[in-house]
């Protein structure tokens, strides 16, 4: 009875009273799909402007719509095999556009695209491919959601999902069937209506679901603020921050009514994982409750209802979430942003938090201790000053001054640069970047010190800098922006990079293991370097996450100043995961992650690999020289 | 409750410091400044006592124009006004002289209370502020690290040596001098340092204020401790060794 067709059997024409029906279905459906749309519009309009917002650069946006949108290389390369599904949907919808279209004007009797000619018989096989390869992209989506329930999306099944997901399958098969009913029968004017059906019962649930993301998340991604955790600057005198839903600007409303509730950014995030309470996926979700709520003129707390500011400080900033997430969210923007709105209010009441913040509107480094001890250091250590004849200012930074460890990495740091003949010195003076009290958002202090340290540089006429701390270089090259330009920074990682060719070769090899710091991966896409220098000293091996989805030591985002953490310690599931790898020698390129991995090493005993930067990695295969001194 | 604290402002506590051409001061140039530390706490005592009884809190301080800055931090705080006695010429002012500046300043403000640090990290005379409360006829009490409001006065904690505490009474008003770390210091924000910029800051001079006074104590001159190194051999055995040591460490270093 039914066989395949050289192409698609369309109804050859409806009755007046189907012609009414169809309009009168199309309305209710338009009107049901702009019932919730039009009010998210509307959110989204009346947000606050995001003042730092700038359309160029236009080529950066156009091309991260095409890969992220139009190739999904987000969604696939993250997830290859959910992504690939993913991909087959989207794509199967994009080809299907036209085909819809065409299938409502058959409906009023105007179809444009003739089964019969050239190039709707080729169009229609061609969308038969999409809805094929759509229909199989949707049924895995549906056996992996319902039968193999991966646990970062969520504890409860979402039934809506599944109902899209049947009618998602149902459109590509009353499609399909088309090719195989006879011209002019019944069936193929039931499935024109099946069809139909379908389609206006899917458009007004789009919009009350997360399948929002549909029509959201290609501006989005085109819209997002393209920089890695660009926290934007604060406006006027009464800004201080994320405190009230009118703080929340268009951009962030639109990103969270974007959230297709994947969980990609649960599943890395390091917090999520060790038992805090934090939950990069809720964060959004509960910027969205808040916004259905109160909206985006609304007076009361964002920190209360819908998140906790418990929350909100237990992020180490690691920026996984932010990296991961497929519709192009901005997650640190938002978390930092709450931050600023209760440290700029005086809000935030954290001993520990106090303390930093305290050290560094009196004194120079956020460990607190006396500005004397680092002279001393620099003294023994025998670094020459900084006196603007040097090609390179070593940046020292609280780690490398204050810390016994971060000492010996900078006085290893110098030995390669002594070996290699490159002239430096570190300044006399020097302050915290302000990394720490950027992440955690107190603006004042931050600008304070950015301000000084810039002011500093321009005295001592410092043209490059070279720092052994990811943490520094990015907040120089990229936080201080605000207040002026700094000059070129760059991690040492790069620099003993580019020098390898000039360096001894190992001659005995053991296993490295190194770990990428969040602030030089994620944040500076820099994984080549480091791996090149651990390469030149040893066999590198790999952690299970490493690369981007590096798992964070938990230092950042100044949680290494803050008290103990709940849950697990992420310094100590990292630690495991490194120690796993059977390498003898833990190779950092931080000097936070350095010291979070000392402390957790410390706990495991005598078993514990031994932990070196890659400079110090680099500096045992030098000769030895009577003159260095570490301590 | 109406509290007055006078606060000073001292170079910033690492910084490096250089006597000056004349050998009285030091360079001032290039130098950082910062809230006396003990001042600190007294701001923060009183900040606290307003946020449980009510009433006004007005920094008062005395020095050339930087001095404006402390005021303005003490302000983002939380203070409520300021008063600032502008001279250029107290860094030779013993510590009547700028006691009684700071009495003057406060008379006409008839506060209930009257704090400020126990010492100030340059100088560490440690008299100013017992001084202005015999200046404004006040009782007071010194090394106090917490005080409480009563429906009698005041209840004041006060910090003995080794570890012992005393607890007094006194009436309303009175002067207190404030010791280092009884509370916890509260963070500068933005929001307080913009608030801040509207709030009233009254300057007078020692002119207005009918205060001449010629310095009772004079300076005659500062001086960098000389750095020294030597070193001693202890000979003998690890017994006569150690013996020496220690009775070096008596009596020469007189560490023990
Ligand atoms: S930045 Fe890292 S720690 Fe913070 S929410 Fe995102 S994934 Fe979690
Ligand atoms: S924020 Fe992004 S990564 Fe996280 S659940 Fe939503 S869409 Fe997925």
């Amino acid at each position: 009875m039914f066989s395949l067709h050289s192409t698609l059997a369309e109804p050859a024409g409806f009755q007046l009273w189907e012609k009414f029906l169809f309009s009168a279905l199309i309305a209710t459906s338009a009107w049901l799909f702009w019932q919730r749309f039009g009010v998210v519009l509307k959110k989204i309009f009346e947000a606050k402007k995001d003042a730092d917002f700038r359309l160029a650069p236009l080529g950066r946006r156009v091309w991260d719509f095409f890969s992220e949108v139009m190739l999904q290389s987000k969604v696939i390369k993250q997830r290859p095999l959910p992504g690939l599904a993913h991909a087959f949907v989207f794509w199967g919808f994009c080809a299907f556009a036209l085909v819809t279209l065409n299938h409502a004007a058959v409906g009023f009797g105007i179809g444009f695209l003739s089964p019969d000619g050239l190039f709707g018989r080729f169009y229609f096989y061609f969308a038969a491919a999409f809805a094929l390869t759509c229909a199989v992209g949707i049924a895995g989506l549906f056996v992996r959601r319902f039968l193999v329930r991966p646990r970062w999306l969520g504890e409860h099944l979402s039934w809506e999902s599944g109902f899209i997901a049947f009618l998602i399958f149902a459109l590509m098969v009353t499609y399909l069937a088309q090719f195989f009913v006879p011209e002019g029968s019944t069936a193929v004017h039931v499935l024109w209506w099946a069809h139909t059906l379908t389609i206006l019962v899917f458009l007004p649930i789009i919009p009350h679901t997360k399948h929002l993301h549909l029509v959201l998340s290609p501006a989005t991604v085109f819209l997002s603020r393209g920089g890695f955790s660009q926290i934007p600057p604060l406006v006027g005198d009464e800004d201080f921050g994320l405190i009230a839903g009118t703080d929340l600007t268009q951009l962030a409303t639109l990103q969270a009514y974007s959230c297709v509730e994947c969980g990609r950014c649960t599943e890395h995030c390091p917090a999520a994982n060790t038992g805090k309470a934090l939950n990069p996926k809720e964060i959004v979700l509960g910027l969205r409750g808040y916004l259905n709520e109160y909206g985006p003129k609304g007076e009361e707390p964002l920190l209360g209802k819908y998140n906790s500011q418990e929350a909100v400080f237990q992020c180490t900033t690691c920026g996984s979430c932010e990296f991961q997430c497929p519709v192009g969210i901005e997650h640190l923007p938002l978390i930092i942003g709450m931050r600023r709105g209760t440290v700029n209010t005086g809000e935030w009441d954290d001993e520990h938090g106090a303390k930093l913040f305290l050290a560094l509107e009196r004194g120079s480094n956020a460990l607190g201790i006396a500005t004397a001890e680092r002279d001393k250091f620099i003294e023994k250590a025998a670094l020459p000053l900084f006196d603007g004849s040097q090609e390179y200012c070593l940046w020292l930074g609280c780690m490398g001054a204050y810390d016994p460890k971060g000492r010996e990495i900078v006085a290893d740091f110098a030995r390669v640069m002594r070996y290699l003949g490159t002239s430096f010195g570190v300044l006399r003076k020097e302050k915290c970047t302000g990394d720490p009290v950027r992440r955690l958002g107190n603006d004042l202090v931050f600008q304070q010190l950015a301000e000084s340290n810039l002011e500093a540089m321009t005295r001592a006429k410092v043209k490059k800098i070279v720092t052994i701390c990811p943490h520094c270089v990015r907040t120089m090259a990229e936080d201080w922006k605000e207040f002026g330009v700094a000059p070129e920074v760059e991690h040492h990682s790069e620099f003993m990079a580019r020098h390898l060719d000039r360096l001894p070769k190992a001659t005995e090899k053991e296993t490295v293991v190194y770990h990428d710091p969040c602030y030089l991966g994620r944040y500076r896409n820099v994984y080549e370097q480091p791996r090149d220098v651990v390469r030149a000293g040893g066999t590198l091996v790999e952690a299970e996450r490493h690369g981007e989805r590096s798992f964070c030591c938990g230092a950042g985002g100044g949680l290494a100043f803050l008290g103990e953490e709940t849950g697990e310690r992420v310094s100590h599931v990292r630690a495991a995961e490194l120690a796993a790898t059977g390498a003898k020698t833990v190779g950092t390129a931080c000097p936070f992650c350095n010291s979070m991995f000392r402390d957790a090493f410390a706990a495991q005993g005598e078993s514990a690999p031994q932990l070196v930067d890659i400079a110090q990695l680099t500096a045992r295969r030098l000769p030895e020289v009577t003159t260095s001194a570490t301590q | 409750m109406k509290v007055i604290v006078a606060i000073k402002q001292v170079p910033e506590r690492d910084a490096q410091v250089r006597v000056d051409a004349a050998g009285k001061w030091i360079e001032e140039s290039g130098f950082q400044w910062s809230m006396n530390e003990s001042d600190a706490y007294a701001l923060e005592e009183a900040l606290q006592l307003k946020e449980k009884n009510g009433g006004e809190v007005v920094v008062l301080s005395a020095g050339p124009e930087r001095v404006g800055s402390t005021i303005r931090e003490a302000l983002a705080k939380g203070a409520d006004r300021g008063i600032q006695v502008e001279s250029d010429g107290l860094g030779d002012w013993d510590a009547l002289g700028v006691a009684k500046l700071l009495a003057e300043a406060a008379r006409s403000e008839n506060a209930d209370l009257v704090l400020t640090g126990l010492q100030s990290d340059d100088l560490g005379y440690g008299q100013t502020g017992v001084i202005v409360a015999e200046l404004l006829g006040l009782p007071h009490a010194s090394l106090i690290l917490h005080v409480e409001k009563t429906d009698a006065g005041l209840t004041v904690k006060r910090e003995l040596e080794e570890g012992w505490f005393q607890s007094i009474e006194l009436p309303m008003p009175a002067a207190l001098t404030i010791q280092s770390g009884g509370n916890k210091l509260r963070y500068a924000t933005l929001m307080g340092i913009k608030k801040a910029k509207t709030k009233e800051v009254r300057k007078t001079t020692p002119a207005e204020l009918g205060v001449t006074a010629p310095a009772v104590v004079t300076l005659n001159q500062i001086a960098q401790p000389k750095k020294q190194k030597t070193t001693q051999m202890l000979s003998g055995g690890p017994k006569e060794a150690a013996a020496a040591l220690v009775e070096k460490l008596k009596t020469e270093a007189r560490v023990l």
